[in-house]
């Protein structure tokens, strides 16, 4: 099985990680360290997760997101998911899942604006 | 029709759940389901083939078209569940995990049948109707 990469690009002052399609459990896990070491190295003070392509949400997966999220916190970010699809929302809702307190934007483009903007969270 | 009537899937490594997950999707989408139904019906084939790999070690997933439907089961020779009605209920979990793969798969499904022996494995069969 191919595993599909997880690439993180760093926008001004926010890292931006796209999650592939339908990842593996082992991508899965994979985002999580790679996305808090990426953190630490950038020096950035949040992070966006572009769920955009993510075509299956399980509670596994978003498991990892919402423990990525608050690592993310104790390393004092912020982070806001993004993108995530309509057939995914209403899926996701009524599996059960509950993504807690992260933040939420309609895509990447709204995510970037939030980060940047808003006086006291992500961004100047 | 073209599509092929049914199929399987064997879950032995952890990357096979994706490999259920995608005959799923295309077996789904063959016989017109609409992207929300495809991917509820694709997200529980998740969850229960992650109950196979991790609770029953290995085991196999056949899918196959009904009239008006599609039709997923999930076998696997691991040690059964104790209770059934228990792993039912939502946020119970004997794994560490969020006790919601099968109450969620069973929402997202029409139809849930549950057969399992303690020490003989589980099997669980899954439907879908398509809404006329």
């Amino acid at each position: 099985m191919i595993n599909e990469s997880i690439s993180v690009i760093k926008v001004r002052d926010v890292l931006m990680v796209a999650m592939p399609g339908d990842p593996d459990d082992a991508t899965v896990a994979a985002l999580q360290e790679k996305t808090l070491l990426a953190m630490e190295q950038h020096e950035v003070r949040g992070l966006i997760l572009d769920l955009s392509k993510v075509d299956t949400l399980d509670s596994y997966f978003a498991r990892t997101v919402t423990e990525t999220a608050a690592m993310v916190t104790l390393m004092g970010g912020d982070t806001i998911i993004a993108g995530m699809r309509p057939a995914v929302a209403i899926t996701a809702t009524q599996l059960g899942l509950d993504l807690g307190v992260t933040r939420t934007a309609l895509s990447v483009d709204v995510a970037l604006e939030m980060a940047c903007f808003q006086p006291g969270q992500v961004g100047p | 029709m073209v599509a092929q009537a049914g199929g399987e899937v064997a879950i032995l490594i952890e990357s096979d759940i994706v490999s259920a997950r995608r005959a799923v999707r295309e077996s789904a989408s063959a016989i017109g389901f609409g992207l929300t139904d495809v991917t509820r019906i694709v997200t529980a084939a998740s969850e229960l083939a992650r109950n196979v790999f991790k609770y029953g070690g290995s085991g196999v997933m056949r899918w196959k078209f009904l009239r008006d439907g599609i039709e997923l089961a999930f076998v696997d020779e691991g040690p059964g569940i104790a209770d059934i009605e228990m792993a039912l209920t939502q946020g119970f979990t004997t794994g560490g995990g969020l006790g919601m793969g099968l109450p969620g798969a069973k929402r997202l499904m029409d139809e849930m049948v549950i057969e399992s022996s303690p020490g003989l494995g589980t099997t669980v069969i899954v439907r879908k109707w398509k809404k006329v």
